[in-house]
């Protein structure tokens, strides 16, 4: 028995698992990953952005902006609702948005304000946001919509 | 006696000698050494790691689109003018076009503009602030209807921008 282990070792099942092409593919994924990653903000939350032809939207630096996101939201019974939301948090009602904006502005007037909208939003449900931005004492007004790049 | 001899020789000394002529002892040596010295690379430990960075990839990769902001300033809310406008604005008027949402309607007060689609929206808008008495700090409002959508919104804006207004601002069809 022992002779012929010695005489045919390669005869010898191999039972190890091939871990190179495993690495290989381990790899490839991961470098996949991390090329397509982009590290977005938590308040970018996932919604249908405008999309206008030749967009002129650009990436600003604005290290102090507060982002309101507006999502359409539908009910169970199939209408459509507004989802004010100041980031990443809850949805809130207007009013209670109005009192944060001028909370906001009044303790750092440096403070810009972000409007992220869904598309198939009405234009009034905006509006009345636009309108309260500006009566907190936002100047100049920020509203998202998707880059040229990549499109 | 004589293989002895070649066993204490040094190292360096014997690699100096030609190839064909080491000695047989000092040649076994190294292989003994080299076959003591367990230089393995360690799969294991390489793909936790790997693993663990795909996870992480695989975990917080969002498909995202690319965005970026639109930006104007907006006119200060001072209640009612006390003095009227020296500039004239240009009022870009948007109407939902029947029952599709989809469809809108261009028209520029004044100017008896009905552009066919934010395309042609940009030189109409340009023409205009190349007349006499307009320029690019000439006001555009969007005057659009609550039932547009609030993309048409966007695409008049920027279509504004592109055709080279600073000055925008919104209000009622």
């Amino acid at each position: 028995m022992l002779r012929r282990r010695r005489r045919h070792p390669s005869r010898e099942p191999n039972y190890g698992g091939a871990l190179t092409p495993l690495a290989d593919v381990l790899f490839t994924l991961t470098i996949f990953y991390m090329l397509i990653s982009r590290f977005v903000a938590a308040e970018q939350v996932p919604m249908q952005l405008p999309s206008p032809r030749n967009s002129l939207a650009e990436v600003e630096s604005m290290p102090q902006r507060v982002v309101i996101n507006c999502r359409l939201g539908i009910r169970e019974d199939g209408s459509t609702e507004v989802h004010y939301a100041v980031g990443p948090n809850p949805p809130e009602s207007l009013d209670a948005i109005a009192e944060r904006l001028i909370g906001w502005k009044r303790e750092s007037p440096a403070m810009d304000v972000v409007i992220r909208a869904d598309r198939r939003l009405p234009y009034r449900e905006v509006r009345d946001l636009m309108r309260l931005a500006a009566s907190a004492g936002f100047e100049t007004l920020h509203v998202t919509a998707l880059t040229e790049e990549e499109r | 006696m004589s293989e002895a001899a070649e066993v204490s020789v040094h190292p360096v000394l014997t690699a100096a000698l030609p190839s064909g002529r080491r000695p047989h002892a000092a040649v076994r040596q190294r292989g003994e050494r080299r076959r003591r010295m367990n230089i393995n690379f360690s799969f294991a430990p390489m793909i936790d790691l790997t693993f663990q960075f795909l996870i992480f990839f695989v975990a917080a990769t969002r498909f995202a689109d690319p965005e970026g902001n639109l930006s104007t300033r907006m006119p200060r809310d001072v209640g009612p003018q006390a003095v009227a406008l020296p500039l004239t604005p240009i009022v870009v008027r948007i109407q939902p076009a029947g029952t599709d949402a989809g469809e809108v309607i261009l028209a520029i007060d004044k100017f008896d503009l009905h552009p066919a689609d934010f395309e042609e929206l940009v030189p109409a808008i340009r023409s205009i602030l190349g007349l006499p008495g307009f320029d690019a700090e000439t006001p555009v409002v969007i005057a659009a209807d609550n039932a547009v959508s609030w993309d048409h919104v966007v695409s008049a804006w920027n279509a504004a921008l592109r055709a080279g207004a600073t000055r925008l601002a919104f209000g009622d069809s």
